[in-house]
């Protein structure tokens, strides 16, 4: 049984920019697996490239063994892999609930996909707030209503792109909880996290990327001790960036 | 679960059976009764337009094109192999469908203006060739429809009120097919389309395969439309049919004015905008050229500007079952 997720040797370029410049990583089931780097090392744009929102220039991905690069993203998350967005997409017009239903028809039929968002949003202690327009709720309500929508689509592994980068120590821990829960149920996940206190603590396995390269990989200590990827981030400004997060 | 007969239902219910009695309270042969049954027939099309124009949020500019192609089809059917309008409504429905599926390829990825310029040069294109093509077409003659006094088999009647009863089923008809994508499962999808594409692609959405349904089930309604019209006025030609001003420009207005994307507001839309128009044309048009349509833009932009989210603003409100929000 191969890896449930792998990316091999993908490049993403933009004009002459090597944005992304042969990645190649696995996931396996039930990982979670840390993304880091400096801002503008590439992470976003990895994971647009996995889920189809960005053409590779080369390389695969394979989920299940089963190639999915150069699949629209509609075809990848039917596949098992969707994504969070970095600044919280959600669709405005719509309540909460709704917002996480539009994702569950993927599934099922829209009896079916009201039953399955109100189990999601349950699962993730939103039902509160299940009828609020997405336009009342804080930032971290945000994150997490993404996530349930996210979720919606049953994936098989999930892509976080800095959901719990407005959140307080203690929703973090919170988040942290809800996604080693759904770990425990099998599902799998890639996050980009600016917070190192999460990301040492929630992951089993860090990669860390500059400049669209991946400079080191490993368990969260190997990677934070790597002389590479302290220069990196050293050498972008990391040393405020933490201090201001602390 | 929201009850079935909420405020704004049982208005619209009110309107369609006022709007079903309204043909036994006025002059059968008078000029009321037809514009009564052109504002019905306006309301239908920009119910249609809205189907794409607010639930998609994909302006389009060019819904004459369609209009003019049922129109086309059902009378060319009839006049040149004696087809029955009725089947002809059929045909032209799936000719101006597919016209719709065709064009969707090269412009669903255009947003806002591209897109509505890309629609409106579609309705050009099909005047041109409906202007020149004389020998299919008729070319810049038109087309007229003998009188053949009543034969509803054939969509014939002596009586205004035959027309205007057709023309307030095919507005209660194409309210429901709005209705139905707009709770439905189809509805969510068109929504999260219009908000947030990439979102709505990662959430698993295929967004080209919704936009193309929603345009197909837009275009046929208002090509339906078309078949009426011509069958109600006996007489089109290739400028009036396809024509931007008053055809397309005025669905994509109804339906703004009314309220974008609700099931009421072409309605509301339709009743504000076509007597408004009448009375300018009545009060004005013999003082000065040109006045009434002066007068009409005017109160036009000052509608837009007093109320953006249009009429429907006024309309009574659905509540959610919390009470937490109100549109």
């Amino acid at each position: 049984m191969g890896a449930l997720l792998e990316a091999d040797a993908i490049c993403v370029t933009f004009g002459g920019l090597r944005a992304v410049d042969g990645v190649s990583f696995t996931v396996n089931a039930g990982e979670i697996i840390g993304l880091i780097g400096p801002n503008g090392a590439g992470k976003t744009t990895i994971f647009n490239a996995l889920v189809g929102l960005q053409p590779l220039t080369s390389g695969f991905v394979r989920l299940g063994g089963e190639r999915v690069s150069g699949l629209k993203p509609h075809r990848v998350a039917q596949k098992g892999m969707t994504k969070t967005f970095q600044n919280a997409a959600l669709f405005p017009d719509m309540s909460v609930v709704e917002n996480v239903t539009t994702a569950a028809l993927l599934r099922h039929d829209l009896h079916g996909a009201r039953t399955k968002a109100e189990a999601v949003l349950e699962k993730l202690g939103l039902n509160g707030i299940a009828q609020a327009d997405v336009a009342d709720l804080t930032f971290p309500q945000k994150a997490l209503v993404e996530m349930a929508r996210a979720l919606a689509t049953e994936p098989r592994v999930l892509l976080l792109d800095e959901v719990m980068a407005a959140l307080t120590h203690s929703e973090m821990d919170e988040v942290m909880e809800v996604i080693r829960g759904l770990r425990a149920e099998g599902l799998s996940f890639l996050v980009v996290e600016h917070h190192m206190r999460a990301i040492m603590a929630l992951c089993d396995k860090l990669l860390a990327v500059n400049f669209g390269r991946l400079l080191a990989h490993g368990t969260p200590a190997e990677v934070a001790a790597n002389p590479q990827v302290i220069e990196a981030y050293l050498g972008h400004g990391a040393v405020g960036k933490e201090a201001a997060h602390a | 679960m929201r009850s079935f007969l909420s405020p704004g239902r049982v208005a619209l219910l009110l309107f369609f059976l006022a709007a079903a009695l309204l043909p036994f309270f006025v002059d059968p042969r008078g000029h009321l009764l037809r514009v009564a049954a052109m504002v019905l027939l306006f309301a239908a099309m920009a119910q249609s337009w809205n189907v794409v124009g607010g639930l998609a949020n994909q302006i389009s500019l060019g819904h004459a094109g369609f209009f003019g192609l049922g129109a086309y089809t059902s009378t060319l059917l009839f006049l040149k192999l004696g087809i029955s309008p009725w089947f002809g409504l059929f045909a032209g429905a799936l000719v101006a469908g597919s016209a719709a599926a065709l064009l969707s390829i090269p412009t669903f990825r255009l947003k806002g203006h591209y897109f509505a310029l890309a629609t409106l040069a579609f309705a050009e294109v099909m005047r041109v060739i409906a202007n020149s093509w004389a020998s299919l077409t008729g070319g810049p003659v038109g087309l007229s429809i003998p009188f053949m006094g009543s034969q509803p088999a054939y969509f014939a009647f002596r009586a205004v009120s035959s027309y205007y009863w057709i023309i307030l089923a095919l507005l209660v008809l194409v309210c429901l097919v709005f209705h139905l994508l707009a709770t439905g499962a189809i509805g969510y999808r068109l929504r999260a389309v219009r908000e947030n594409e990439n979102a709505a692609e990662v959430a698993g959405i295929d967004t080209f395969r919704v936009k193309l349904t929603a345009s197909v089930i837009s275009a046929a309604l208002t090509a339906v439309c078309g078949t009426v019209f011509a069958q109600f006025t006996f007489y089109f030609d290739p400028d009036s049919i396809f024509a931007l001003a008053s055809i397309s420009v005025r669905m994509a207005m109804i339906a703004i004015v009314g309220g974008l994307g609700t099931l009421a507001g072409p309605i509301l839309g339709a009743l504000f905008l076509i007597p408004l128009e009448e009375v300018a044309n009545a009060l004005l048009s013999s003082k000065a050229a040109g006045l009434s349509q002066f007068a009409f833009g005017v109160i036009l932009i000052a509608a837009i500007l007093i109320q953006p989210r249009g009429l429907m603003a006024y309309w009574p409100k659905k509540r959610h079952p919390a009470g937490s929000r109100g549109a």
